[in-house]
């Protein structure tokens, strides 16, 4: 007779195979499954165009993460700036985006992307705010981050070539001056912050899909070369654009 | 006991053995054999992947057909050893005795070790030839690469003008997660397009500047990894003028599905003229990039401000942060 009983070793196998599913479901759904929420700017779009608002801050303290830097979108209906990366807009329309950058500067780690591409005119419009007063607002097309401290991140989809350096504020008393909390709001006078405000326009393919964007400034600071972190974490320095029919 | 002593007593020679059987197998394998090696050479050889976009996707094309028509016969053996075997030698209803005792065959023995030893041998042989001779799957990749399309070295790694007899080289830079490409004999300009002339040799270098990818334009028969500090070299002949599709081979991060582009094969002078066209309109961000190495090495900066000093910034060592944060592993 066999020291293990039939339905000691049938119990037995149900509950190893329900412990390998689980740990299945449980990698797909907690670690892989949730992504960040989509802002839907669809139904905001008119006369085939829409407005999307970002920004960027240096921490993350809305998260558990509060030392990666992170990418907020403004929430369309109650313009409050929600943590994510995911946004929707219709296809075959022009995207008018406005990043309010409030992060210091770090350089590229490859300077291609310190050209502006892909955007209408491939160009972008830049206001500088040292916290006390805007600076004029300038057309600008390249960046030199490294001789320069003039690119914080940048906003890049490219299969779109699409590729936005986002300009930083310039002096070493701005960059140590940034805003401490995430998003900067009017709040804690955050908003009062050094920063800038990055304007330019892109049109949406006639495709609906997906599209991934991301950043290339290498911003994952405590990991290797700067990659890692919030470079590749959904929801911080990469997301997604939803192009809707 | 009874069926025993009757096994014992039955004729030795099972029916598997049969001369009929043999005669049988023999001329079916050889007939099937022959039609379906003319067909997987003949019928589905043209069509065999990578296709012919370029000499090196020919070649393997070329090597697939081969590899496949050798092997038809064996599967076809195989097969039809089985299915002969399931068909006619059954067990038949009510005979449980056992089969006859196996005592070895020499010469079936000896037809298989001598067979499939010249089969692996030759292709052994041949493969060594192919990756040496006329750029079979595999050759021309890595720092040293043994085979050389025929072409010299570049005799200008700053100039190039079609059918000058010297090859275009084309800087292939993997970064998470797009890959741009550096063409040094037009200036050094750095763009996201991949676009190659129609029938002159190209010499891929092959670099990253993070994490290690894998260089795949599939149609081209070209892939080779790309890692950091190192340049992987291989080399094509595009043959077919249009568009081939790049892809990182290699999982590189999260969004290593998404590292693909398209790049285009055009004639001389579409090409002549894209270069000079991307070269303009490169022209400011060209004169900000590293000067031209074959590992594209992204902390050598000649020009490092003052701001980005003083935060703390370097690209010393590929670290982008203070070297005194505590955080920088």
């Amino acid at each position: 007779m066999d020291p293990v009983s039939l339905p000691a070793r049938v119990a037995t196998l149900v509950v190893a195979f329900l412990a390998v599913v689980a740990g299945v479901l449980w990698v797909v759904f907690d670690i892989i499954g949730p992504q960040p929420q989509t802002e839907n700017y669809t139904a905001y779009a008119k006369d085939g165009q829409v407005n999307v608002t970002m920004m960027t801050t240096a921490q993350t303290t809305v998260t558990n993460k509060p030392d990666w830097v992170t990418y907020f979108i403004q929430n369309p209906s109650t313009k409050q700036f929600d943590h994510t990366t995911y946004f929707a807009v219709p296809a075959n329309t022009t995207v008018n985006v406005t990043i309010l950058g409030y992060d210091g500067c770090t350089p590229l780690r490859n300077p291609l992307w310190g050209q502006v591409a892909g955007t209408v005119g491939n160009v972008e419009n830049v206001q500088y705010y040292n916290g006390k007063a805007f600076s004029a607002a300038q057309n600008l097309s390249t960046f030199d981050s490294w001789a320069n401290c003039s690119v914080q991140h940048t906003f890049a989809i490219p299969s779109l070539g699409l590729n936005v350096p986002i300009a930083s504020v310039t002096t070493f008393d701005e960059n140590s001056n940034l805003c401490g909390t995430s998003p900067c709001t009017d709040a804690d006078q955050d908003q009062n912050s050094p920063h800038t405000v990055v304007k330019f326009t892109f049109k949406t393919p006639s495709t609906p899909g997906a599209y991934r964007w991301q950043c290339f400034v290498p911003c994952g600071l405590g990991y290797v070369d700067g990659n890692g972190g919030p470079m590749g974490t959904p929801g911080y320095m990469m997301g997604q654009m939803e192009v809707q029919s | 006991m009874a069926a025993d002593a009757s096994s014992a007593a039955a004729p030795i020679r099972p029916s598997w053995r049969s001369d009929r059987d043999t005669v049988w197998l023999l001329t079916l394998w050889i007939v099937l054999s022959i039609i379906g090696c003319l067909l997987v050479a003949l019928v589905w050889g043209p069509h065999m992947p990578p296709g012919r976009a370029s000499n090196t996707a020919a070649s393997q094309a070329t090597d697939i057909t081969v590899l496949a028509t050798i092997a038809t016969p064996v599967i076809i053996g195989v097969l039809l050893y089985f299915g002969w075997a399931l068909a006619f030698w059954r067990q038949k209803p009510g005979d449980e005795t056992d089969a006859a005792p196996l005592h070895g065959n020499i010469k079936v023995q000896a037809t298989w070790i001598v067979g499939t030893s010249a089969i692996v041998l030759a292709l052994a042989v041949y493969g060594t030839v192919e990756l040496i001779a006329p750029a079979g799957a595999g050759a021309g990749q890595g720092p040293q690469p043994i085979f050389k399309n025929g072409v010299p070295p570049a005799a200008s790694t700053t100039s190039w003008s079609p059918n000058s007899n010297n090859i275009l080289q084309v800087q292939v830079i993997g970064q998470q997660w797009a890959w741009t490409y550096r063409y040094p004999q037009f200036g050094g300009f750095e763009t996201t397009e991949l676009t190659l002339p129609v029938n002159q040799p190209v010499q891929f270098n092959i670099t990253s500047l993070d994490v290690i990818h894998s260089f795949w334009a599939y149609t081209l028969g070209v892939k080779a990894d790309a890692n950091p500090g190192v340049n992987n070299v291989a080399y094509t002949t595009p043959n077919t003028v249009g568009e081939f599709q790049v892809r990182c081979a290699e999982l590189c991060g999260i969004w290593h599905g998404s590292m693909y582009d398209t790049g285009t094969v055009m004639t001389d002078s579409n090409f002549m003229a894209w270069t000079q066209s991307e070269s303009t309109k490169l022209a400011s961000v060209t004169k900000l990039l590293p000067p031209y190495a074959l590992t594209y090495d992204p902390t050598a900066v000649n020009n490092m401000g003052k701001v980005n000093t003083a935060l703390g910034l370097t690209g010393a060592g590929g670290g982008y942060y203070n070297p005194a944060d505590p955080e920088q592993p």
